[in-house]
């Protein structure tokens, strides 16, 4: 069940107790009702008790309310906390709060406040007003009855009076009615009346009065006088005040105008005639003492009622209270209970919405209505699943999308792979610690090396012997501003040269940091072999071409002699002298030519020693100061390059070879200079000159042997310049100067 | 207090001691022709405490029900009829008498004046030849009887919860009822 299903069922279950209640309530006090309409019962004897029995329904009604809310809750609480369901703990916390709340100060306030309302009531019964009006009656009755006694007295003297009369009967006794007149007179009374048993007889009335007739006293005065004629005779024998009181016979009767009658009657002894007689006095009580003897008896009866209604007065007004208590306490527990309720169930709503996101269910929003900061805590809640579920979508989303990336870099990187483990070029490539990341195997086999002993070790261990070390430096050295170095490398690897043309290139993130380093290698031995062949070739043709070329005038000189001598011409002296002298000439040249290929041939293997380059470029350089007029030839050697690390000798003998170049090519005025630097372990000569340049296309021909663009030169210059840098395992280019000539420059690698 | 004494005096407070309990006396009953008449007397039930409720002028008494009754096998009883007779008296403190009403069934069939205690406590609860049920036209080889119990008021138990306060039923001979035309 959904919680916001949970929450309508509780409310629903809200409007059903209410109205259950309600019904409960309405129909045991309909049923008490119809209990006492059944039983018709007099209104005025059952209105208090009625009162008191509707109030004990309603209070038990009232009980049976509260104990069904507040079981109800324990007995969910009980259940909630059995099945461990989240919340239930601090539910039970605040409900036990809320009810021992509205509870305990409610019970105290009833004990305190009955016990108050019964004191009260107590003192309410020992007003002086309720003492005066109890005295005030008292002796208004003492005196009634006082007054009472008189008359009884004189009732019974007019009794006996009439009792010695012959008889009742007025025909045969004319005196009773002068006897009844003197005895009104004499005794002062306002009426006198004989009767015989209940029948009259005879009566006069005082005129004065205001009586217009004799009192009618009932049959009943008659019959309870003639009943308690023998306790009257018995209470006169006796004098007992009590007695006599019981033996009177007295009735009140109204007259009108506020008027009363008090009428005392006596009853004779049965007379010989079987008569009876019967007297009844009557004395009339003033209007105004009548009035107050009315008031007295009715605020003593007043006050007597209440007295003997005291415990129910007393348990009306506790059940009362008991009532307005029950009320309070129901309202107060249940109030408790709901907003024990409004706070629990958000957060129980919240608790278990939390545990469906701990196992994973971000798909889930707390429904539940609150407008306060609970509230405002659902609403957060749900914006921080609502993000999360989110993200969660954009982060699988990112997570598809790198997946096929992943896929789609793996392929590639196979395919890299592939080409990089297929093409004949050799790929290294180090991180940004110059630690060797992959190493393909063209690499591994032009090196000699297994993958094993090169991958993931830096490149100082992967290349630590001393020509594969010349590989490491490669990756050590500073690329400058182009990011590249392409540099020949030739290494004697497993007992033969090899030549390499190495070139480094720097990896840069795309943030612009170095993150490593690629050297591609192509082996060039085959092809450098392949090149010195064709080089020895073309210079073996050239020795040829050179060698017929001298043969050409000595073949000449030679059968021109033969012809002069043959013809014995006499100029053959002179023709001699001309052709030994052509062809000595020619000899020589071929000699120097000889020379020339044999000192190249010949050229020993240099060895390094420490040398001042300074002194050893002025030196050159001396030999060329004056040697064509107008060309300038200055040195500029750095501090840091005066001492070098190689063979002073053939650098030497490079430097004229360069020189010779730079000077001819120079035309006056002109400027040829040679420069030396140190930078990055190198040493750097540059040999500048200003002249007419080198043509592009003739560039990548300069060092080979017997290329030349001069007339008469042997196009050995530049090879042996070449020869013996690269036997220094340094590295010679040429490049234009600007804004005209040329640059060598000679790199040589120091220890 | 343990739980046992306070059972014990909550038993004591609400059924109160066992002497001078209020009862009908034997219910004796005729037959005037269809009509059923009883008699009886309540003992012990006029009080010191009524006569003083009496004396303050609260109307005050009695309530007697009656029921008539066929028997049944098991025990069981079918009930004819029932009335009610309410007896209350009023005390007029001015002129010193007692008026005493008689309602049977909600209607007032008789009133008399009693001028002391005695007088007044024998016209509530001393009963002659009351005519408590007209049997009509109902015929029945069955035996009927009639029970009957006073009701005399009510009191408070505990401080706060009230009760009645009931005689026991006393039920009366059984007798057939006459045969003929009501």
């Amino acid at each position: 069940m959904s919680l916001r299903k949970q929450v309508e069922q509780r409310r629903k279950d809200t409007r059903w107790i209410v109205g259950g209640l309600a019904v409960l309530l309405a129909a045991l006090t309909g049923m008490y009702y119809l209990t006492q309409r059944s039983q018709d019962l007099p209104s005025e004897l059952v209105t208090n008790r009625v009162l008191l029995f509707v109030l004990s329904y309603i209070n038990l009604t009232l009980i049976l309310a509260i104990l069904f809310v507040l079981l109800r809750n324990l007995f969910k609480l009980v259940i909630e906390r059995h099945n461990r369901i989240l919340g239930s703990k601090f539910k039970t916390k605040l409900v036990a709060t809320y009810i021992g709340l509205s509870l305990i100060p409610v019970l105290l306030l009833f004990a305190y406040g009955s016990r108050m309302m019964r004191g009260w009531i107590d003192r309410s019964f020992d007003q002086p007003a309720w003492q005066q009006a109890a005295q005030g009656f008292s002796v208004s009755e003492g005196l009634l009855d006082q007054l009472v006694k008189y008359r009884t007295h004189d009732t019974r003297f007019a009794l006996r009076q009439i009792e010695s009369l012959d008889s009742l009967d007025t025909r045969r006794s004319p005196d009773l009615q002068r006897l009844l007149h003197r005895l009104l007179e004499d005794l002062g009374l306002d009426s006198l009346a004989v009767y015989d048993r209940t029948s009259y007889v005879l009566g006069v009335v005082d005129p004065l009065s205001g009586l217009n007739k004799v009192p009618e006293p009932g049959e009943g005065i008659l019959m309870q006088a003639m009943r308690k004629a023998p306790a009257m005779r018995n209470a006169q024998a006796l004098r007992d005040a009590n007695a006599m009181r019981e033996a009177q016979v007295m009735r009140m009767v109204g007259v009108g105008g506020g008027e009363e009658l008090m009428l005392t009657a006596l009853a004779g002894e049965e007379r010989q005639d079987a008569s009876l007689p019967v007297v009844v006095a009557g004395s009339l009580l003033d209007k105004e003492i009548a009035t107050e003897r009315r008031q007295f008896i009715q605020a003593h009866q007043e006050f007597r009622q209440l007295e003997v209604s005291k415990e129910d007065i007393e348990a009306g007004y506790v059940l009362n209270f008991l009532m307005v208590a029950l009320l309070i306490l129901l309202a107060s527990s249940w109030a408790g209970l709901y907003l024990a309720r409004r706070i629990t169930v958000p957060i129980q709503a919240l608790a278990e919405a939390t545990k469906q996101i701990s196992e994973g269910d971000l798909d889930v929003q707390v429904d539940v209505d609150a407008d306060d900061e609970l509230g405002i805590l659902i609403h957060s809640f749900n914006s921080m699943t609502a993000e999360l579920q989110r993200n969660k979508e954009l982060l699988e989303e990112s997570n598809l999308e790198l997946v096929t990336s992943n896929l789609r870099l793996a392929e590639e990187r196979v395919v890299i792979a592939a080409v990089l483990q297929n093409v004949d070029a050799g790929v290294i490539s180090v991180d940004e610690e110059s630690f060797v990341l992959t190493c393909n195997g063209a690499a591994l086999h032009m090196l000699g090396q297994k993958g094993v002993d090169v991958v993931g070790m830096p490149v100082d261990e992967a290349w630590s012997d001393p020509e594969r070390q010349k590989l490491a430096q490669l990756f050590h050295q500073e690329p400058g501003a182009s990011g590249r170095i392409s540099q020949p490398l030739r290494l004697l690897l497993g007992g033969a040269w090899k030549i390499f043309e190495a070139k480094v290139t720097t990896m840069r993130a795309p943030q612009g940091q170095v993150s490593g380093r690629v050297m591609v290698l192509e082996e060039l031995t085959e092809l450098v072999k392949a090149q010195q062949m064709a080089a020895w070739s073309d210079a073996a043709r050239r020795i040829a071409h050179e060698i017929k070329n001298p043969l050409t005038p000595i073949k000449l000189s030679a059968e021109r002699l033969l012809k002069k001598h043959q013809a014995q011409d006499e100029d053959l002296g002179q023709v001699l002298e001309e052709g030994v002298e052509i062809i000595t000439r020619e000899v020589e040249t071929m000699k120097g030519m000889v020379d020339e290929f044999s000192r190249f041939a010949r050229m020993p293997q240099p060895v390094p020693t420490e040398v001042e380059l300074g002194s050893l470029i002025d030196e050159t350089l001396s030999l060329y100061h004056d040697i064509k007029p107008g060309v300038a030839v200055e040195a500029r050697v750095e501090k840091e390059a005066h001492n070098a690390w190689l063979d002073g000798e053939q650098i030497k003998r490079a430097l004229i070879n360069l020189l010779d170049n730079a000077v001819e090519a120079t035309e006056a005025p002109g400027t040829v200079a040679v420069c030396a630097s140190k930078s990055n372990g190198n040493l750097r000569i540059r040999v500048e000159d200003n002249g007419r340049g080198i043509p592009p296309e003739e560039k990548g021909k300069l060092f080979l042997p017997h290329f030349s663009t001069k007339r008469r030169g042997t196009g050995l210059g530049l090879a042996i310049v070449h020869r013996i840098v690269s036997d220094h395992h340094g590295t010679i280019h040429a490049d234009d100067n600007k804004p005209k000539g040329t640059v060598f420059t000679i790199t040589l690698p120091q220890q | 207090m343990n739980v046992s004494a306070a059972v014990a005096l909550s038993a004591f407070l609400f059924f109160g001691s066992s002497g001078d309990k209020p009862h009908l006396s034997e219910l004796h009953i005729a037959l005037e022709g269809r009509r059923v008449e009883a008699s009886f007397e309540l003992i012990d039930g006029f009080t010191e405490e009524l006569f003083e409720r009496i004396q303050t002028g609260l109307a005050s008494g009695f309530t007697f029900q009656f029921i008539l009754s066929r028997d049944q096998k098991l025990g069981f009883e079918n009930k004819l009829d029932s009335s009610t007779l309410e007896v209350t008296a009023m005390y007029n403190a001015v002129t010193r008498e007692y008026l005493v009403n008689y309602k049977q069934d909600g209607k007032l069939i008789d009133s008399r004046i009693a001028h002391d205690r005695e007088e007044l406590e024998g016209a509530m609860t001393r009963f002659s030849d009351l005519t408590v049920f007209h049997l009509g036209d109902f015929k029945s080889n069955k035996r009927i009887s009639v029970r009957a119990r006073a009701e005399l008021g009510s009191k408070t138990t505990l401080l706060i919860i009230p009760t009645r306060i009931k005689t026991d039923w006393v039920r009366s001979r059984r007798f057939r009822p006459p045969e003929g035309q009501p």
